[in-house]
């Protein structure tokens, strides 16, 4: 179980799933009907990575109550490289996103609410960066960030549910309460896409948490070894 | 929309999310395999410098 568990065990079958979803989505899902066509295909990673992206910051989320309960810095790393990932996949959704509305709607950006709201999101977490490069001592940075990444992501789910919120804005809702919105064979392609995007994540942020640790054990050897 | 544009579209995305992802997989395993040989320089320079002392203490 542990060896499953292992980053080079989940980076494998990240890669395996996001290869097969790949493959499913151009050679078994169907082109989309509307006016989209081809370029709906853009969906099967940029709706898994967004996703991802909010479950990242879920975990941020998550870590921040737990270390101001416990005062242990474990979660603070994990909080930290949780937020570090949220973001890199926060920036591949803003990227793909900007392609998918120049494509869908012949427009780079548009001030809507599930882009606008997302966009804060990304500004939210940089700060969060900003926060923990001002503030020196271990515990107290600890402390401020946890703070700080619990009031980021009160937009989590307003993001989330803007599009289901305001409906008159122009990003598609797609899945809904008992209505996958789409064909079984679109469906299949996008599940394991989303599959692979979730072992991704786990696996990034096993590996960030080891790169984390071993800049904490190289600082103690240095400190003990006196410089 | 045409397929030629659809496809210039869709590969822009697939090839920008590849390219990031692939980037930082090898970055992050690099600052690993760094930080790896950096604890191991530092172990190995502790033990060096304990083992005088060590010696010291017997004779």
């Amino acid at each position: 179980m542990k060896k499953l568990l292992s980053a080079p065990a989940l980076f494998a079958g990240a890669g395996i799933c996001l290869i097969a979803g790949l493959l499913l989505a151009f050679w078994w899902a169907p082109a989309d009907a509307s006016s989209m066509g081809f370029s709906q295909k853009i969906f099967y990673y940029h709706a898994p990575i967004a996703e991802v992206a909010l479950l990242a910051f879920g975990v941020a989320f998550a870590a921040a109550i737990a270390y101001l309960r416990t005062q242990n810095l474990k979660w603070d790393r994990l909080g930290l490289v949780s937020i570090r990932i949220g973001l890199l996949f926060s920036i591949l959704v803003m990227l793909t996103g900007m392609i998918w509305g120049k494509a869908a709607w012949d427009a780079w950006w548009a001030w809507e609410p599930r882009l606008t709201t997302f966009l804060l999101v990304c500004f939210l977490y940089a700060a969060y960066w900003v926060l923990r490069s001002v503030v020196d001592e271990d515990q107290r940075r600890a402390t401020y960030a946890a703070v700080f990444a619990i009031i980021a992501f009160i937009d989590v789910p307003i993001t989330f549910f803007a599009t289901r919120f305001l409906p008159e804005g122009l990003h598609p809702v797609v899945i809904q309460a008992g209505d996958s919105g789409m064909e079984s064979s679109m469906l299949v392609s996008f599940l394991i896409s989303m599959l692979g995007m979730t072992l991704l994540l786990v696996a990034l942020i096993r590996r960030d948490l080891e790169i984390e640790e071993l800049k904490d054990r190289v600082t103690d050897l240095k400190t003990s070894l006196g410089g | 929309m045409s397929i030629e544009e659809g496809v210039k579209y869709v590969a822009s995305a697939y090839a920008i999310i590849l390219a990031v992802l692939i980037i930082y997989y090898f970055m992050s395993a690099r600052r690993v395999s760094a930080l790896q040989r950096d604890v191991a320089l530092l172990e190995d320079e502790a033990k060096r410098r304990q083992a005088p002392a060590g010696q010291a203490g017997v004779e």
